[in-house]
């Protein structure tokens, strides 16, 4: 090993000390890349899994979900979601074009969620005043998570699909501090119903 | 005996009237139900504001999150009542919700201060450590070095051969 060599291995160990002795003040000045940042929107069925959500449903019969909210926006967030109910002829949101569905909601959830957390809840729903007249069905009300609401929505029957379709979607909305209010998140999720006479 | 009769029948109608009037009098409509909801939802989302900033900051803010989910069921509640006519519950979740996070915009803000404070301490103590760690790094480097050099050169003398006799 000649000097030059040792030279060159203490000179590397003087850098490796520093770097040591630097890292407390990197570490409040470096910033390290994060991670994409997302948020999420499910609904599980009543065994809070990926499968065996309500299709068929009447009058009065009671169904469970599960709904969840996920934060991955590196930051602290509040969410809202809406609630709302719709025949096959009026709008979803458009996810495209980022524009919620200009239903009025049925009823909403107000979300506080820190960074990498998730919220996740049990909701039980029915819908009342069904009435068949022909090939049409009316829907006066629904029993969501404990509070009524009347909806009055008419389900025209299909023949191609046989049966009387409503969807049940929910909107998740995002709390934006600079303009104190609320935007649409672009994500919503949805389920079709199909209203059946017999239980 | 009709003068008796007058009196009592007006003093009846007078009771009559009263008890219309007081009700109305106490009764919630709706513009002032979504008055309240909405003064409800506004201060809920100043508090929120407020207590994202200190996050940023890196402050705990696990109380304070505690309190805005109570809010956020109030507020919940309030929008249900306020959809459903239901305005005197409407606007006593809206209260409820406001009175949760009363004074929060406050405590965010001072958890914020304190907890840049206490970065600025932590940033100047760590780069005046680090400061005093390369100054003593530099001076035992170039003494160390020094050492390092004679030693090797101490070892590398030693190594060289001897020269006895020249072979005629």
């Amino acid at each position: 090993m000649n000097c030059a060599d040792v030279k060159l291995a203490y000179m590397l160990s003087c850098i490796v000390l520093s770097l040591i002795i630097l890292s407390p003040t990197l570490a409040h000045v470096v910033s390290f890349p994060e991670g994409e940042k997302f948020s999420e929107l499910w609904i599980l069925g009543p065994n809070r899994m990926a499968e065996g959500y309500p299709f068929n449903v009447s009058a009065g019969v009671p169904h469970r979900i599960y709904l969840g909210v996920g934060n991955h926006l590196g930051k602290l967030a509040y969410y809202k979601v809406y609630v709302k109910l719709r025949n096959q002829s009026e709008p979803l949101p458009n996810s495209t074009a980022g524009v919620p569905s200009p239903l009025e909601p049925i009823h909403e959830f107000h979300v506080f969620l820190a960074d990498n957390a998730t919220w996740e809840r049990e909701i039980s729903f029915s819908f009342e005043q069904v009435s068949f007249n022909g090939n049409v069905c009316r829907i006066g009300g629904l029993m969501f998570d404990g509070h009524y609401a009347a909806v009055d929505k008419v389900a025209v029957w299909d023949a191609e699909r046989n049966g009387f379709f409503i969807q049940l979607f929910f909107e998740l909305w995002l709390y934006n501090a600079d303009i104190s209010d609320f935007e649409f998140h672009n994500r919503h999720v949805n389920l079709w119903f199909n209203m059946s006479t017999v239980p | 005996m009709k003068l008796t009769c007058k009196r009592y029948l007006s003093l009846i109608t007078c009771l009559a009237l009263l008890s219309l009037l007081v009700p109305l009098g106490f009764a919630v409509n709706s513009n002032e139900a979504a008055e309240a909801v909405n003064q409800a939802a506004a201060d809920l989302g100043s508090a929120f504001a407020a207590v994202a900033e200190a996050e940023q900051a890196g402050a705990n803010i696990s109380a304070l999150m505690a309190k805005l989910d109570v809010a956020g069921v109030f507020l919940t509640q309030a929008q249900s009542a306020l959809r459903t006519g239901d305005y005197e519950n409407a606007v006593s979740f809206a209260h409820a919700c406001s009175d949760a996070i009363e004074g929060m915009v406050a405590d965010a803000a001072h958890l914020k201060l304190t907890t840049e404070k206490a970065q600025a301490d932590s940033f100047l103590l760590a780069t005046i450590g680090s400061s005093v760690g390369l100054v003593l790094l530099c001076v035992f480097g170039f003494m160390g070095w020094k050492l390092l050099k004679k030693w090797y050169l101490s070892r590398l003398m030693d190594m060289k051969p001897e020269i006895r006799d020249v072979a005629e």
